[in-house]
């Protein structure tokens, strides 16, 4: 008899959510007894496991200077699990298995012999666990270490081995100017080739994020409006009403352009603004968005670019310190925690349909969104007098909070008058769909661990990212210092921001 | 997120009523629920079509009032999950002293900072109008959203009511474990599902709780090196709890059956019972070649599933998850997710009825 062919799928799969579960893997966190770990990354893989996405035998093997044994890694990592898991309480028989693969290595991250002893460990571990040589390499460091562990990894011979797959997650930020960034991939890519190199930006995580590409490419009747004539401007807001908390350091190097543009504004408006892709595979997808980057005209500094500092104010009902009195942060710093940019794109879509982008720490309120603002209907066959104070059609995606969209349109107010007022019609996640959105984490990791990089930034964006930051920074060194600060705290920026808004005679939207 | 009802009830009664009083009422009811001068008149009508969740329609049967306290409690604890209108029937065909009432209520729950309001009519009927309480459903549905159709217990797969109301609707969901006969009603609940006209799809309460099952036997498969092993499954063992239905246990090797039949696999049903445990699904074993090989999911008291699995007589080691308890306002929120057939459940009903 003929030999059946291999089966090309596991037919019990068919009907079930999720297509897969990853090949079974250990996941090296290095890193493993820090802030990002113990809060973001350790709670979504408990989670993961509660929900049965990871596969049997996943394993962590820890790395730190902290010296800890397994049972001790353990014991903290539950206690983490147990103050920032979003599914509260712990299930103690979950964890209990869980919590059999984790493991821990005390090392220092340029110590050679120390990743000797992590790959003996790792081999043993493959044998115990049936983990089959698959591993994810995940920095949860500080980023001056990243090229450090590519290197040793590579050196030890940990990447390139005979059995299984490799991939690294790379925390941001990835780089601090385009030199350091193109710097910081060539020693990525001496260990890792680029379909490896899994650079995180944890905004492409989000659910709502992601549905804003649905929200165009599966809906017939808005794609054919989403472009220069129809759309008026496109406004994007990442607003905080937070300041810079304990980040004093990291943040005064950083500021608000290399914290939020550089990454997740940028993001957004490559996802705004992106042709349809021919097919959701990873390249397609950031081909499409790389375009969006390589067509932004560079900034006209003095008129289309504004920064800004938060001084002392009142948030919420709590009178809050100045930027430049917050905890490790220089007294006479030029940071600026605000930015405000026009952006132009240059191609048949968007010609002169401007972008607006801002972004700020204590502002009046925690909001992300995009709005596209439509232009007016051409003609009004109304009285003035009725259509004063009608607003042109704008529609909204909320990314956070009360994640949603909303359309807001004109409609008659009853009555024996011809008044009109303008509606929103609203649509939120929260009543449509019965279900708890997962953390951005949980979708990023398992999508590494699945092998699919769509949701992560490719090299080619992140340098085009920095290229555009750093024309902005390097206008910013050659102008006098700034008059910081230049906004209270709890109001939406500074007057300048406004400005540069209103001279097109256009204003911000109050999210 | 902070739930708010705000609960506003009225009562419309007679034998004659008008429909179009009712939708009149709810009308009103929506309107009272916004906050006290939040907007003037005519703006606040605006808002208040604004706030009526936007989901679906959802038709409960009972038929005795018993019933419908259970069905009214289970859909109060749907929280903010709630279908933006719900007609619950109290349909009592064997009482003859004329009656039909219809109470109307709706209530706000908050959604994030916005109010979203839900209604509710409940329909009592005796005698002959109990059994066309359709003609009265029909008119009252929000048009444009799906229609669900939740039957507690097992329906009368022949009676008029059942099958004038599965016309109107897109969904029927059921719970085999209630009332049901498993060795003789799954297969009328399959001819539900392909009736010749107005097709319905079969939500099942029990197919939701064998999800986790499902998944974790599909995630043994998922190792390119293991999935040869499918084709050598030539025995599915499940145990029931001894007291209830193994309605579950017949799905599953059912679902095993279905899928392993599409690679030409004929897979042996055996249908064990462990007297031990409280009822449904409580072990899954599946036999490859030679003794060495078994797939096996053991049901723990603690709402985990533990899962083991040897190959050629290697052990592999053991894992723990979590099955979510669910009750039945959890199943029902689930089930009303989907819209569309689920032919992988219809499938292994067909295979489970056999």
């Amino acid at each position: 008899m003929a030999q059946a062919p291999p089966l090309t799928h596991n037919v019990l799969r068919e009907g079930l959510a999720l297509a897969r579960t990853p090949d079974p893997n250990v996941m090296v966190i290095f890193g493993a007894s820090g802030d990002l770990t113990a809060r973001k990354l350790m709670p979504a893989l408990y989670n993961l496991a509660l929900n049965r996405y990871l596969p049997a035998g996943f394993s962590v093997v820890g790395c730190a200077n902290t010296v800890w044994s397994d049972d001790e890694f353990r014991k903290v990592m539950r206690t983490a699990v147990e103050k920032n898991s979003r599914t509260q309480p712990i299930d103690d028989a979950v964890w209990d298995s869980f919590a059999e693969g984790l493991h821990y290595v005390p090392m220092g991250f340029d110590d050679q012999a120390a990743y000797e002893r992590l790959g003996t460990r790792l081999a043993q571990l493959d044998q115990e666990r049936g983990t089959a040589g698959n591993r994810v390499f995940y920095m949860a460091t500080l980023s001056q270490f990243f090229s450090v562990i590519a290197g040793r990894l590579g050196a030890a011979g940990l990447v390139k081995k005979p059995e299984g797959w490799e991939r690294v997650v790379v925390e941001k930020p990835f780089g601090r100017d385009l030199p350091s960034a193109q710097a910081l991939n060539r020693e990525l890519h001496a260990v890792f080739a680029e379909p490896q190199i899994y650079r995180i930006d944890h905004y492409l995580g989000k659910e709502t994020v992601q549905n804003v590409m649905v929200f165009r490419f599966a809906n017939g009747i808005f794609e054919p409006i989403w472009n220069r004539r129809y759309v008026d401007h496109v406004q994007i807001t990442v607003a905080e009403d937070i300041g810079i908390e304990r980040r004093g350091p990291y943040y005064d190097r950083a500021g608000a352009m290399r914290d939020i543009v550089q990454n997740h504004l940028l993001q957004l408006l490559s996802i705004v603004a992106m042709e349809g892709p021919a097919n959701f595979q990873a390249e397609t997808v950031r081909d499409e968005k790389v375009k969006v980057l390589r067509s932004i005209r560079p900034m006209d500094a003095d008129k289309e670019l504004v920064r800004g500092q938060y001084g002392p104010g009142w948030v919420a009902g709590e009178a809050v310190a100045g930027y430049r009195q917050e905890d490790r942060v220089a007294s006479d710093s030029t940071t600026e925690t605000y930015v405000a940019m026009k952006l132009a794109i240059d191609n048949w879509r968007w010609a002169d349909t401007p972008f607006y982008l801002r972004t700020g720490k204590r502002l009046p309120k925690r909001a992300s969104e995009i709005a596209i603002q439509f232009k007016r209907a051409p003609h009004l066959p109304f009285a003035k007098t009725v259509v004063e104070g009608l607003s042109a059609n704008v529609l909204v995606m909320r990314i956070q909070p009360h994640e949603g969209a909303s359309l807001k349109i004109a409609a008659k107010v009853p009555g024996p008058t011809m008044r009109m007022r303008t509606v929103n019609m609203d649509f939120f996640y929260g009543s449509s769909f019965l279900v708890e959105s997962p953390d951005a984490y949980e979708r990023l990791v398992l999508d590494c661990m699945l092998g699919d990089p769509t949701l992560f930034a490719r090299e080619d964006e992140v340098e085009h990212a920095w290229a555009l930051v750093d024309r902005a920074e390097a206008t910013w060194q050659e102008q006098p210092p700034p008059a910081f600060p230049s906004y209270a705290a709890g109001t939406w920026g500074p007057e300048a921001a406004d400005a540069l808004i209103e001279r097109d005679g256009r204003r911000w939207r109050r999210p | 997120m902070s739930v708010r009802p705000v609960a506003h009830h009225a009562r419309v009664v007679g034998q004659f009523f008008d429909v179009r009083a009712i939708e009149q009422e709810l009308a009103e009811l929506r309107w009272r629920l916004l906050p006290d001068g939040a907007l003037g008149g005519e703006a606040a009508e605006h808002a208040a079509a604004e706030a009526r969740a936007s989901t679906l329609n959802l038709v409960a049967v009972a038929r005795t009032s018993k019933e419908e306290h259970r069905v009214s409690h289970t859909l109060e604890r749907m929280s903010v999950h709630h279908p933006s209108r719900t007609l619950i029937l109290l349909a009592q065909e064997d009482r003859h002293s004329p009656k039909l009432e219809a109470t109307v209520s709706a209530f706000t729950d908050m959604v994030g900072s916005r109010l979203v309001a839900n209604e509710q009519v409940l329909l009592h009927a005796h005698g002959q109008v109990a059994e066309h309480l359709a003609s009265i459903v029909a008119p009252l549905l929000v048009p444009d959203l799906p229609v669900m159709l939740w039957w507690p217990g097992r329906p009368h797969f022949k009676g008029r009511l059942f099958n004038e109301l599965a016309d109107l609707c897109d969904r029927l969901i059921i719970d085999s474990d209630d009332e049901f006969d498993p060795s003789k009603d799954l297969g009328p609940l399959l001819h539900v599902a392909k009736r010749r006209t107005a097709q319905i799809a079969v939500g099942d309460f029990n197919w939701a709780r064998l999800l986790p099952w499902r998944q974790v036997t599909a995630q043994f498969f998922d190792p390119p090196a293991v999935r040869a092993q499918l084709r050598a499954i030539h025995v599915v063992e499940a145990w029931s709890g001894a007291s209830g239905s193994d309605a579950q246990a017949r799905l599953i090797c059912g679902w095993i059956q279905s899928r392993l039949a599409r690679i030409d696999v004929k897979v042996e049903r055996v249908l064990r019972e462990n007297p031990e445990v409280g009822p449904g699904l409580c072990r899954l074993n599946l036999k490859g070649d030679g003794e060495g090989t078994r797939f096996t999911i053991t049901g723990k008291p603690n709402e985990c599933l533990a899962t083991d699995m040897e190959l050629d007589g290697k052990a592999y080691p053991e894992r723990t998850v979590r099955i979510a308890t669910r009750d039945p306002a959890d199943l029902l929120a689930v089930e009303m997710v989907e819209t569309g057939h689920d032919p992988v459940y219809e499938e292994a009903l067909a295979a489970a009825s056999q």
